[in-house]
């Protein structure tokens, strides 16, 4: 009963949400494209870069698209669904935070359902293009089972992505400004999987497996949907994917509660 | 038992030292030392159902700090609070709904959409019957003229317009409870007025109950019976206002013009505080010596072109309380 007044009120703060982004069209037209241009700016490089060498690890350039794509999908919902997380520090520098905790709702739901970012459009015509492009060229047998897991994969990747974006914006409970923080882990380890995991030094794959996750947003679905070798990993563990978001997204809400109890008792 | 209820309320926040220079930071990374500051300090108070109290004080007297714990946006320190019933750090969801909050300086609504889409959101999110929601819309509209300005954005509204569109959105729910946080902030005297008439219409129309924050000391005059004065985290005064004025009232300044003359005037039993050209300003105690005794004595030496008496406004009442305390002063400076 409560999740579904809750998923109906969802649906009410987005669609106001949405009408206010639309007030300025220009501002979200620019960013649809800016966004496009960035993404296609990033696969230009890497085939520049693989003329020269033919692979990188064992990856060709088709196969570099895809793990690119896959990784730029998920981000793309990642954006839609937690984006407002990253204004969480202006809002309790300016003080407007207190408006989230004197309503009747979870203010984690509250905040996140305060503005649903559509602008990532771009990143969703680029994504499809890709895949579609790359899924001929590298003549993937799409069955049901896998394209299902490639759903489970992205949802996996969103929680994983959403979730340090919500741990980053907490810090902000604790230290009042996080922006930095953004700067600090979130672009390093998305940049991170733009390329195969393999090439990068053990320690640094160690990391990006099992203490920030971003391995499992494309890099281990990749394997598995694309048949590769993961070495210094077990081959089928990009089947935990899903499981790992899950897992992570949970510990980050409850790492944002906890800022939150403190904010409570520091009120800055 | 009282709708609100505070009891030895503490709050101390933790204050980082900042050292200055490039070594002071790089020292504070590693080592931070802190400050302890006393925000709330031991304050008690209760609040019948339907009254109306102005919650009083100087910048960082630990004004908001207050309103925070009562609206459970912050944990005390020690001491107890109840609203209605709730403590409301423990179950702040419950308190929210027994509560509206305006503060005066940062709007609630949405800041791109136009004014009714607000109003929507906050009917599903505090979750308002249909038939409520009309009822409540149409005595807004009536009272506060909501009609005008409904399908504007927020972002285009004039601050009197914005004002009223929150303290309506605060009352959507039909809340026992309204904490204001300096409601006439910013607003022209015509803004301020409404505003008035309307927060004295819903506490008598509705039995809401009141607390108000305020710098202006007419909204306490013309809003609030009671008044609860703190200072530096402590409560200085709670109680009538009347009674300040009975108390901190008694004195009255005199301004007399005079006839040119070369002689300078004396008088007993009142204190001459400014003079300029031919005009004087004299303060004396009501109690002590009438105006017009002083008015004879004056007349005796001098002839008087025109004259007045000033009654003190609360506002230079409270001022003096803040530097002198709440204790019962007698001045009598003779010159």
């Amino acid at each position: 009963m409560a999740v579904v007044k809750y998923i109906n009120l969802y649906f009410k703060l987005i669609g106001a949400g949405v009408r206010a982004q639309l007030q300025y069209r220009f501002a979200f037209i620019m960013r649809i494209i800016g966004m496009l241009t960035a993404y296609t700016g990033t696969a230009v490089t890497m085939w520049v870069m693989l003329y020269q060498f033919q692979t990188l690890g064992d990856w060709n350039f088709y196969e570099m698209l895809f793990l690119l794509a896959l990784a730029i999908v998920s981000w793309g919902f990642c954006i839609i669904l937690f984006f407002h997380f990253r204004s969480l520090d202006t809002y309790i520098l300016n003080g407007t935070f207190d408006r989230f905790l004197v309503r009747p709702i979870n203010p984690f739901f509250h905040f996140m359902a305060m503005k649903f970012e559509v602008s990532s459009l771009g990143q969703f015509i680029f994504s499809v293009v890709v895949l579609a492009w790359v899924s001929v060229e590298l003549q993937i047998d799409w069955t049901f089972t896998k394209a299902l897991f490639l759903i489970g994969a992205i949802i996996g990747g969103v929680l994983i992505q959403g979730g340090l974006l919500v741990i980053i914006s907490a810090l902000a409970f604790w230290t009042t400004k996080s922006e930095q923080f953004y700067w600090v882990a979130m672009y390093p380890a998305r940049n991170l999987t733009y390329y195969p995991l393999m090439i990068y030094p053990k320690l640094l794959q160690w990391v990006t497996a099992f203490v920030i996750p971003f391995g499992f947003v494309n890099y281990f679905p990749s394997t598995v949907i694309l048949e590769k070798e993961t070495p210094f990993f077990p081959d089928a563990i990009g089947y935990f994917s899903p499981v790992v978001g899950l897992l992570f997204f949970i510990l980050s809400y409850f790492i944002w509660m906890q800022g939150l109890k403190r904010y409570k008792s520091t009120g800055s | 038992m009282s709708i609100i209820e505070v009891n030895g309320l503490h709050k101390e926040f933790l204050i980082a030292k900042r050292e200055t220079g490039v070594m002071g930071a790089i020292k504070s990374l590693f080592k931070r030392e802190f400050t302890k500051k006393e925000a709330v300090k031991d304050i008690s108070f209760s609040i019948e159902k339907g009254e109306m109290v102005g919650y009083i004080g100087p910048n960082g007297a630990g004004k908001s700090t207050t309103i925070k714990m009562l609206t459970g946006i912050l944990v005390p320190s020690a001491g107890e609070v109840t609203v209605n019933g709730i403590i409301p750090y423990e179950n702040r969801q419950a308190n929210a709904k027994n509560i509206g909050v305006v503060f005066g300086q940062r709007t609630q609504l949405w800041w791109d959409l136009p004014t009714i889409e607000s109003f929507e959101l906050l009917k599903a999110i505090y979750r308002v019957p249909d038939k409520r929601y009309k009822e409540n819309m149409a005595i807004f509209q009536e009272i506060l003229g909501l009609d005008e300005f409904i399908n504007t954005p927020v972002r285009q509204l004039s601050l009197g317009q914005r004002m009223r569109a929150d303290i309506a959105a605060s009352l959507l729910h039909d809340p026992p409870i309204l904490f204001l946080d300096e409601p006439t902030i910013g607003l022209d005297v015509v803004a301020k007025e409404k505003m008035r008439t309307f927060i004295q219409e819903i506490n008598r129309e509705k039995q809401v109950t009141v607390i108000l924050t305020t710098h202006d000391m007419e909204d306490i005059e013309k809003l609030c019976q009671r008044m609860v004065l703190i200072d530096h985290g402590q409560k200085v005064y709670d109680g009538e206002i009347l009674a300040v004025k009975e108390r901190f009232g008694k004195m009255r300044t005199l301004v007399v013009d005079l006839e040119e003359t070369s002689k300078q005037l004396y008088v007993t039993g009142g204190a001459l505080v400014k003079q300029e050209g031919y005009r004087y300003w004299i303060r004396f105690n009501r109690d002590e010596i009438s105006a017009s005794d002083l008015i004879t004595q004056i007349s005796q030496t001098h002839n008087i072109k025109d004259l007045t008496v000033e009654e003190p406004v609360i506002e230079s009442i409270i001022s003096r309380i803040y530097q002198e305390g709440f204790t019962e002063q007698h001045e009598t400076v003779h010159i």
